[in-house]
């Protein structure tokens, strides 16, 4: 009974953020803890919002998020910069996946 | 994207980090809130990144759990930097004692060469330029300016005309051109003796000649006093008449003595200042504070700096100010005359030359106008009034 009644409330929090995400015209990166990713081109990209590393080598970059991962595949890549929820990632991107588990 | 440069400043170390894990440890740094960059995989098990020299210490704490080996590869940044140049500083250090030798010996200097005297003259310039503190080894900033040099030598040395001062990089050329005292001739050139002047004959020494005056007698302006032929009408001989034929002149002299005057005088006081001249700034290097006398000279001298033989555009400015003060000079009535009489003596002197001699003095008339004595004197002097006429050929008389 408790646990169902804190779904519950857990539910109503999604549902009301869905609500102000339309009505307000918030970004949704804000209201929804989504990852926002920035892409110059091919050779840049810039990920904020994300939650962790998982693998680093110079052809991928898999990065954890609040939901699922963010797969990055591509040649030589050197990560420019990192910060708790930025990073910075430089090289030639061939993909962006991604994988909801 | 951020530009590293503030870490630049307090030091840059590209680590180089081997073993399992790498992303957490990764992850690890990124939650402890140190800052990495420029992350690079190599292989499967190495990464390398840079990290700021000053979180160095928090980044062994982190990898002492992890099972992780650390090795320091490339040190940039302002640290390193200084400690190169600090290794280096002997090299530098060099390069500017040796500049500033150069420097140095380039403004000395560093010959006297001196051309066209004899050696008596030229150890007479040598020695007055002595005095004058132009030596080898002394300093060209601190030395006159040419045109003095050359005016004290033509002043103090009398063998020599004229001297050419020239300063050719380190030395200095004189040119001597001495005088070439010929001893006077007397010219054996047929003459008779004239008088110049209108006198009364007092005294005479006839070398030469035959005499055609008597003592006492007044003579006219052109009067013939000693011919130069002398014998018996068909046997006349023409020689060059000599002598010195003494006659009493008169002379009246006007002379006008103020009662006050003013002079300006230098009291002595003076400053200095040394300057740089860079260009259009003028910078001060000895001699600070301000010329604080009421009236005064400024005497300023430049010299280029040089280097090598090549002048460069910075000039030592020394600047001198003198003070200067005004003096009155007030005389008695009686004082005024006396000063007067002395000028007058003087200036007759002048006129009637070396072996003239005042016989007579004579105030006619005094009287103050204007601030001023004027009076009227009257001089019997004592003179060589003779003068020698050439004789044409053909002349007998």
């Amino acid at each position: 009974m408790e646990r169902g009644s804190f779904f519950m409330a857990k539910k109503w929090g999604h549902s009301l953020r869905n609500w102000m995400n339309k009505n307000l015209e918030l970004p949704q990166d804000v209201m929804m803890d989504l990852p926002r990713i920035t892409m110059i081109g091919q050779i840049h990209i810039y990920v904020e919002n994300h939650r962790g590393l998982i693998t680093f080598s110079d052809k991928e970059l898999r990065l954890l998020l609040k939901q699922g991962q963010l797969l990055i595949k591509g040649k030589g890549f050197v990560i420019k910069t990192i910060l708790p929820e930025e990073i910075l990632l430089e090289g030639k991107i061939d993909q962006v996946l991604y994988i909801n588990e | 994207m951020k530009n590293h440069w503030v870490e630049y400043l307090t030091g840059i170390i590209t680590v180089k980090a081997t073993g399992k894990g790498l992303e957490r440890f990764l992850n690890k740094l990124m939650k402890s809130g140190i800052s990495i960059w420029y992350i690079k995989k190599h292989g499967l098990h190495t990464i390398t990144f840079q990290i700021s020299l000053k979180k160095i210490h928090h980044l062994r704490r982190i990898v002492r759990g992890s099972g992780l080996k650390i090795e320091f590869q490339r040190r940039a940044g302002a640290p390193f930097l200084y400690k190169r140049l600090w290794k280096n500083s002997g090299f530098v250090l060099g390069v500017f004692l040796f500049i500033g030798l150069v420097l140095t010996l380039s403004n000395m200097v560093w010959g006297i060469e001196i051309k066209g005297a004899n050696p008596a003259t030229e150890y007479q310039i040598r020695k007055q330029l002595d005095k004058m503190d132009i030596k080898i080894g002394k300093f060209q900033f601190f030395t006159k300016e040419l045109d003095e040099i050359q005016a004290e030598l033509t002043n103090n040395i009398n063998a020599i005309t004229w001297v050419g001062v020239e300063l050719k990089g380190t030395t200095y050329h004189f040119q001597v051109v001495e005088k070439d005292e010929p001893k006077k001739r007397e010219e054996e050139v047929p003459q008779n003796l004239v008088a110049a002047k209108k006198a009364t004959i007092v005294d005479d020494f006839v070398e030469e000649g035959s005499k055609r005056y008597s003592m006492n007698e007044v003579v006219k302006k052109g009067q013939l006093l000693v011919a130069g032929t002398i014998g018996k009408e068909d046997n006349t001989k023409v020689v060059s008449a000599k002598g010195k034929i003494w006659g009493e002149t008169w002379y009246n002299t006007d002379v006008e003595i103020p009662l006050e005057t003013i002079f300006q005088v230098f009291n002595g006081k003076e400053k200095e200042k040394h300057f740089l001249n860079l260009g259009k700034w003028e910078v001060p290097v000895w001699g600070f504070g301000k010329v604080e006398f009421k009236q005064y000279e400024q005497e300023e001298n430049t010299k280029p700096i040089k280097f090598f033989k090549w002048e460069l555009p910075i000039q030592v400015v020394n600047k001198t100010y003198r003070e200067k003060e005004e003096v009155v000079r007030g005389y008695s009535e009686k004082e005024a005359i006396q000063k007067g009489l002395e000028d007058a003596r003087k200036d007759i002197l002048k006129r009637i030359g070396e072996d003239g001699k005042i016989k007579e003095e004579k105030i006619l008339q005094q009287q103050i106008k204007n601030g001023k004595v004027k009076i009227k004197i009257a001089f019997t002097t004592i003179e060589n009034i003779a003068k020698a006429q050439p004789l044409k050929q053909g002349d007998t008389e």
